[in-house]
């Protein structure tokens, strides 16, 4: 009884309780009732978990395989044998979906904004990150605070704004300056500005872990701050600004909703949108074998990506997060 | 003149201002600004560029109480942060009990995890045909004989279920992969003495991987609101509708969208689309409020 009325302490408690002592009392106490229907019931449970877990594995694998195989079918082969091998695998899918169905035009603008958007993203954020990291002024903290805020802000609040400003900026380059405008442009500087609170942050945390002897050092051999940030502090950072800079790529490579608000010519979209376009005109192309091409062109760099990055990924984005 | 230690501080302080201001800049002016400007705009009637933004005070948020369409889209929104997270938090821990004494668990972590870095599209693209009402899931269970299982899937009872539980799907390996990260740190003593205690799996669950990891869950359910509140491109792919995705399946950021585009009618509606956006910011920021308070808990060391 004493047992039961422990087990149903306040969380507090158990929290409190769990440093001085992990298990209260002895549960495995030979002669208590129920006892071993609860560890069979444990049992149990894990058993039809892990089951569920590897059922949810599984699904994936086939999932994956299934888009695969149906990027190779023909149409009819798509709907009539939805799980079977394709007959004779049609390559063909690809090179339609690159050169007609317009993957290989979004490939481009894809590569090109995301690279532009993170490289310069990085090269905003990798200072202004060091120097809140290292001065032992009262304003750097609060200006730290001040970019954590706008992790907080939904970028549903910028959509109405960022709209018109993409616009403004479009017709003012077209009519003013230099006679023409490429969207495209708007989205990169969009992403910027989207990225760099969270760059910011993620990076102030990175420098404050690093030892600071180093950087002295220098200093005292000579190294003026220019010299020791690109010469001592950058290197040392490599890792966390290799780790920021795919975190962003992947956030970038699959943002959807700017590019449909900004970028105005189907023909300009990244790939997200130019899959959805594809998908919105399927009910009079019918080019289904060329759909599945679609996905497959769009997900295979994250999927090398994370082959190459992923632990690394995974724990920058928990360590972004838990920080 | 020698340089000391003192004098590298000095020097630092002398970039402080150069390497700081292009990044502060750019984040007030394009971030900050614009989202306060936000608040601005949903106190008008503005149909879009060309045509004049009148100032009508609160019109949009009463107008937006009395939409059907969009407390649709609110309710579903709510619905899907609520019992969308109830379901990937019970995933998740359900996860941590088993996960880490599993065999192949390495692999199991990252094989959910990799939903989470994919676009969000090509899954709903994927997952959408396969739920056609002549897609591939309906001809599977007809083929196996649970010809009675086979229903419209993306039709009007179904779709908004059908899209939570997607959501759940992609969304669950980033929360295991968060907490499990915390649950690494805890020391194996800690779960050995449990062992030798007689503990069950749930107990050592119970008595030292959920308390310990208390802080990593406050975290993770403050970064799914903030992230399920957003959803936008699940439901635009599952529908293949961008223009007008049927209403049971709208979320407050679909909305929010064809307010932007004007949707099929083609007018835009720039005061309620700012109007829906700041609603969002609220909802947002009232629920993680809510949460900190529920999850507030003193720090466990190790």
């Amino acid at each position: 009884m004493n047992q039961a009325a422990d087990d149903v302490a306040p969380a507090g408690a158990a929290t409190a309780r769990a440093k001085a002592r992990p298990v209260r009392g002895r549960p495995g106490r030979p002669g208590r009732r129920g006892r071993r229907g609860i560890d069979r019931l444990d049992a149990l449970l894990c058993a039809a978990v892990r089951g569920v877990l590897w059922l949810w594995v599984a699904m994936m694998v086939v999932l994956t395989l299934w888009v695969v195989l149906s990027s190779l079918k023909t149409n009819g082969e798509v709907f009539e044998n939805p799980f079977g091998l394709p007959k004779s695998p049609q390559w063909r899918n690809y090179s339609v979906a690159w050169s007609v169905s317009g993957f290989g035009q979004a490939a481009f603008s894809s590569v090109t904004v995301v690279a532009a958007a993170a490289l310069l993203t990085m090269a905003l954020a990798t200072p202004a990150a060091y120097v809140l990291a290292r001065v032992d002024r009262r304003s750097a903290s609060r200006v730290i605070t001040y970019f954590a805020i706008g992790m907080g802000i939904p970028a549903q609040a910028l959509v109405v704004p960022f709209f018109l400003m993409a616009n403004d900026l479009s017709t003012f380059m077209t009519d003013w300056v230099t006679g023409w405008w490429d969207d495209r442009i708007s989205l990169a500087l969009i992403y910027i500005v989207l990225s760099l609170p969270f760059t910011v942050y993620l990076l102030t945390m990175y420098f404050r872990s690093l030892p600071t002897e180093i950087e002295e050092a220098a200093a005292v051999d000579g190294a003026g701050p220019t010299r020791t940030f690109v010469a001592i502090m950058l290197p040392l950072a490599r890792h966390g600004l290799v780790t920021a800079l795919v975190l962003n790529i992947v956030a970038l490579w699959n943002e959807t909703l700017f590019v449909l608000i900004v970028v105005g010519d189907p023909q300009q979209r990244t790939l997200p949108a130019t899959l959805l376009e594809l998908y919105n005109t399927m009910q009079y192309t019918s080019d289904w074998g060329g759909l599945f091409a679609g996905i497959v062109i769009l997900v295979m760099p994250m999927i090398l990506l994370y082959l190459w990055a992923g632990r690394r990924i995974v724990q920058a984005m928990t360590q972004g997060a838990l920080k | 003149m020698a340089r000391t230690v003192g004098g590298v501080r000095g020097e630092r302080d002398r970039v402080y201002v150069p390497y700081l201001l292009p990044a502060l800049l750019i984040y007030t002016v394009l971030f900050i600004a614009p989202a306060a400007v936000t608040v601005w705009y949903s106190f008008t009637k503005w149909q879009g560029l060309g045509t004049p933004a009148h100032y009508t005070g609160l019109a949009n948020y009463r107008a937006m109480l009395s939409n059907p369409v969009f407390l649709t889209s609110f309710r579903n929104t709510l619905i899907l942060v609520v019992v969308g997270g109830a379901f990937v938090f019970a995933l998740t821990f359900l996860t941590m009990v088993v996960v880490r004494e599993m065999r192949g668990r390495a692999f199991v972590r990252s094989m959910l995890f990799v939903p989470s870095i994919l676009s969000p599209i090509a899954i709903g693209t994927a997952v959408g045909f396969l739920l056609n009402p002549d897609g591939a899931l309906n001809r599977l269970l007809s083929d196996v004989g649970l010809h009675s299982l086979t229903r419209g899937w993306l039709g009007p009872d179904l779709i908004f279920k059908c899209i939570v539980a997607a959501v759940v799907w992609i969304s669950t390996g980033f929360y295991v992969a968060i907490l499990m990260s915390r649950v690494d740190a805890i020391p194996e003593e800690l779960y050995e003495t449990a062992r030798l205690a007689g503990a069950n799996r749930l107990e050592q669950f119970r008595y030292i991987t959920f308390p310990l990891s208390r802080d990593a869950l406050s975290t993770g359910a403050v970064l799914w609101v903030i992230g399920s509140v957003k959803t936008f491109e699940i439901v635009i792919a599952f529908t293949g509708t961008a223009g007008s995705p049927p209403i049971q399946a709208r979320t407050a950021a679909v909305e929010q969208y064809l307010s932007v585009t004007g949707g099929v009618s083609g007018t835009p509606q720039l005061g309620s689309a700012a109007a829906i956006g700041v609603v969002m910011f609220l909802l947002t920021a009232v629920l993680v409020v809510v949460l900190r308070r529920l999850l507030r808990s003193e720090a466990v060391e190790l």
